[in-house]
């Protein structure tokens, strides 16, 4: 079964991020990590990519940043890579242009939104604006990508074998009795997907974080389920109630409001200098 | 570089092959060097056969010894085997033909490499004569892992492009893209008769061709029979077929005693789900039978010892296999920067190696009796029975991750540092 393991992070990884130990808050870190996602799956459906190919893309992005820190990737680029190489790991390999123009307009169209908020007489309509087909603009940013990808292979040591959640879901809804409800179906689902968003792919393994899903669902549609000692369906599926309620906490926390602030400064971060910049203005070094 | 580059070995489409002797040990090397094209990024095939083949320690797959990853090129670092079997074939064989008991000794192996990959989850996808290396010691290793992949549960979309046309599945030539381990069988098969006749078994020019050539064989299936497969794999296209009749393996290979015959048989099963699993052919009489009642040997010089049958995997193998437990694999930590740690190999790549209850047991197969094997066939013939097994493997998975999270912490430190 070697094969079939799924590495995660170590406790001391987990402790202390490399972002963490150059000064970013654990907060930041989080959304910074959750926009990088948000940006791999629109790339994703603009560029009509098949679903595995994206989730396995989140994965190894949130693998990535407990080996190496924002201050020397950006999650732009390392979103990028991934999804460039979770594209060939998937046997639907992508193009390099086309990856890259459609980068460039969701970072285009993020900066634009986000100058509307800012300041009230900006234009309202967004105009994306393409790149020079020879210039230096794409030549830079596929350089970053073969960069990326290649850092993501090298620092991960080539261990870029990842497990999907879902045929667990499905199997795990079956034993529950719960494939009727589809509205559970459904949210459960998309808890799954929303996870992708955070660190816990990394951190968990497959069964705890379906298990949360359910947890999450059940509670918010009052489904019951037997949840008191000795007989909890979690117990069912190796799941510890500690772990599966720290993955609840993980996908939650996505859904916390975020203030202007907050929204603005991780659109403005996605590249490795906005982060040594917002690094070098707000951490008092010593 | 700790390899000093000899002469050049080979060249494929995207690498090249050297000999190389390494400066600490003096051991004899193959550096496939893999050049980093800025039009693609890293290939593939090199990610594929990276991240997979650093997984599969096993004496009859060729070891990957360590990766080392420079500004402009890959290169992997494999163990030395003198010759593949096609120049082994055309040096030791009677017009390519090899004598019964090489052939029984590295089909076994062929297998023995083949389940191996399986039962890890890794489908080869492209067996044949070409990357099947023997070293001097007469042992096979399955090589060139740059179409494998891992598969899982459940069954995923795959490719169609796979496997050199020769040796490629009658399923997957119809348009197959969720085949699993069986067209790897179909590529054994194709190669124990190649063994036994000196030459290919269909040999067609195109898809189309090569699929009448298999039919010419073995017979075009019965209207029902098509039907099946179509339903097991909707993506496939059942067009109509000239009617042959199914041809005795024995007509096509009058050398081959009744066992291997049989096992020919059992591997070259049109409709893969009827197709032998490695595992199983492992256990067919053919290997476990005693030797005497083989009647083969007709064009044996008198006298002459037989290779070592079936006792491979090679004895001192499991010394490989005895790493200690790691329950949990971390990131490897590396330094910024491609150039300044060029050095990267399984050993610090946080492999972890999970004491597989199958490795290691050099005569476990000894001991197989025909009852055994017969049973296993049985099981084999029940495809919802290999399902289940399927849907158990991935809850055992489940659980074996359980586990590795109950024990983690403590074991990071060891990757990062060492080695650099």
């Amino acid at each position: 079964m070697s094969a079939a393991l799924v590495p995660l992070a170590s406790l001391s990884q987990i402790e202390r991020t490399p972002s963490g130990e150059d000064g970013l808050p654990a907060d930041l870190e989080d959304d910074l990590k959750a926009f990088g996602c948000k940006l791999i799956h629109q790339a994703g459906i603009l560029l009509k990519q098949k679903q595995v190919a994206v989730a396995t893309a989140q994965i190894l992005f949130h693998r990535f940043w407990f080996v190496t820190s924002m201050k020397q990737f950006g999650i732009g680029d390392v979103g990028m890579g991934a999804l460039y190489l979770a594209s060939k790991l998937e046997e639907c390999p992508l193009r390099m242009r086309d990856l890259i123009n459609v980068y460039d307009l969701l970072l285009q169209r993020a900066t634009h939104t986000l100058a509307l908020h800012s300041s009230p007489n900006a234009n309202p309509d967004f105009k994306y604006a393409p790149m020079s087909y020879f210039g230096t603009t794409f030549y830079d940013l596929k350089d970053a990508l073969v960069v990326a990808e290649m850092q993501i292979l090298k620092r991960l040591g080539f261990n870029v074998h990842v497990v999907l959640p879902y045929g667990t879901l499905v199997n795990y809804l079956r034993v529950l009795g719960l494939t009727s409800r589809e509205d559970a179906c459904t949210r459960a689902w998309g808890y799954l997907n929303d996870a992708l968003q955070t660190p816990v792919y990394a951190l968990y393994a497959i069964p705890t974080i379906v298990s949360a899903a359910i947890l999450l669902t059940t509670r918010h549609l009052h489904i019951s389920l037997p949840s008191t000692p000795p007989n909890c369906w979690w117990d069912l599926f190796d799941a510890a109630w500690e772990d599966v309620w720290c993955v609840c906490g993980y996908i939650m926390r996505l859904y916390r409001d975020r203030d202007m602030v907050e929204r603005v400064r991780v659109v403005g971060m996605v590249g490795k200098k906005e982060v040594r910049r917002w690094l070098e203005e707000n951490v008092a070094e010593q | 570089m700790n390899y000093i580059q000899l002469e050049k070995l080979g060249e494929g489409t995207y690498a090249t092959v050297y000999k190389g002797r390494s400066r600490t040990t003096n051991e004899i090397v193959a550096l496939k060097e893999i050049h980093l094209d800025a039009e693609e990024g890293t290939p593939s095939t090199a990610i594929r056969e990276i991240s997979l083949m650093k997984e599969l320690k096993h004496v009859n797959i060729v070891r990957l010894h360590d990766v080392i990853h420079t500004e402009t090129k890959l290169v992997l670092i494999f163990e030395y085997c003198e010759q593949d079997l096609k120049k082994y074939m055309d040096q030791h064989g009677d017009r390519g033909a090899l004598d019964p008991n090489t052939v029984r000794s590295f089909m076994y192996q062929l297998l023995k490499g083949t389940s191996f990959c399986h039962e890890n989850r890794v489908l080869h996808r492209d067996l044949k004569p070409q990357n099947l290396l023997i070293n001097k010691k007469g042992e096979l290793k399955l090589g060139d892992f740059g179409l494998a992949r891992a598969f899982g549960v459940p069954v995923n979309t795959f490719s169609n492009e796979v496997v050199t046309l020769w040796y490629r599945a009658p399923d997957v030539l119809l348009g197959s893209r969720t085949y699993s381990t069986s067209i790897d069988v179909w590529s054994c098969g194709c190669i124990f008769a190649e063994m036994i006749s000196g030459v290919p078994l269909f040999r067609g020019r195109d898809n189309q061709d090569q699929l009448l050539h298999i039919m010419r064989i073995i017979g075009t299936p019965d209207d029902r029979a098509l039907r099946k497969l179509a339903q097991d794999s909707p993506e496939i296209t059942i067009k109509q077929y000239p009617r042959y009749p199914k041809i005795s393996f024995q007509q096509v290979l009058p050398k081959a005693s009744p066992q291997a015959i049989d096992l020919l048989e059992n591997l070259l099963q049109f409709d893969p789900s009827k197709r032998i699993s490695a595992t199983d052919a492992l256990l067919h009489p053919y290997f476990t039978g005693t030797v005497s009642t083989i009647p083969y040997g007709m064009n044996a010089p008198p006298g002459s010892m037989p290779p070592p049958p079936y006792n491979y995997p090679h004895p001192h193998a499991h010394h490989h296999q005895q790493q200690p437990q790691q329950q949990q694999q971390a990131y490897v930590h590396a330094q910024p920067g491609m150039g300044q740690q060029p050095h990267m190999g399984p050993p610090t790549m946080g492999q972890p190696n999970m004491g597989q209850p199958n490795m290691g047991q050099p005569n476990m197969y000894a001991h197989q009796d025909a009852a055994r094997y017969s049973q296993a066939a049985q099981a084999m013939a029940q495809a919802q029975a290999q399902a289940q097994a399927q849907a158990q493997a991935a809850h055992a998975q489940g659980l074996a991750q359980a586990q590795a999270q109950a024990g983690y912490g403590g074991y990071a430190p060891q990757y990062g540092q060492g080695g650099r």
